[in-house]
């Protein structure tokens, strides 16, 4: 009972060195310099809205309309612009939800496709059908 | 002259449009795949200009008898799958 007590102090003291030791190697390693530029890396891909599409979603989305409907790679293509100001018909958005079904390995029902007339309604409906199959799955 | 038979709705044609594209999916074969892709695509937006209604009924009823075939084929093309996949579907 008594050996117990003093091996538990003797295992907190061999922690307590090793933390020590690595308080030291981390003041070396990193400079200051290096602190400032580490944060915003962090930040910018965990930072989700929580009612928007990821931005990485919207700029695939992007690159199959600009693909789709022919545009030139410096186009304009804002999240919400809206397929038909884009030049795109009724045809066009069939085939841009195809695309973006097999892109992004969903399915996309019949009503839902009448319904998406911006890049961000399509990238906010992806998001929730990805969520979808990744809960099933 | 028949009764005229009422022309399809948009809705229907763009449904149309989509089951075929899908119906394309279904194809083991690359080469049936993509002609299937192309020839609904090219043939939708040629005939997007008709304003006949009788033309626009018959090819309404044409294209969805191309999509029972294409149906059809899918089912029986996966029958008989070759084992090798072509090479355009193994992605680089």
């Amino acid at each position: 009972m008594a050996a117990v007590p003093v091996t538990c102090v003797r295992l907190t003291t061999s922690m307590h060195n090793n933390q020590i030791v690595r308080k030291n190697s981390t003041f070396m390693i990193v400079p200051m310099g290096r602190i400032e530029r580490g944060f915003p890396c962090l930040r910018s891909s965990r930072f989700q809205i929580a009612c928007a599409a990821k931005p990485e979603t919207v700029t695939k989305v992007c690159e199959i309309v600009k693909t789709q409907l022919a545009l030139s790679a410096d186009s304009e293509v804002a999240p919400d612009s809206k397929f038909s100001a884009l030049g795109a018909d009724s045809l066009d958005t069939v085939e841009i939800v195809m695309t973006l079904e097999e892109e992004f390995g969903i399915s996309v029902e019949e009503e839902n496709s009448q319904n998406i007339t911006t890049v961000q309604e399509a990238a906010d409906l992806i998001e929730k059908l990805v969520e979808k199959k990744n809960e099933t799955a | 002259m028949a009764t005229a038979v009422p022309p399809p709705t948009r809705t229907e044609i763009i449904s149309l449009f989509r089951s075929l594209l899908r119906s394309a999916r279904e194809f083991s074969d690359y080469n049936i795949r993509e002609y299937t892709k192309r020839r609904t695509i090219d043939s939708f937006r040629d005939n997007k200009t008709l304003s006949d209604p009788s033309s626009i009924a018959a090819a309404f009823t044409d294209g969805k008898s191309q999509l029972q075939v294409a149906k059809r084929q899918a089912v029986v093309y996966s029958l008989y799958a070759p084992k090798v996949k072509s090479i355009m579907d193994i992605k680089p």
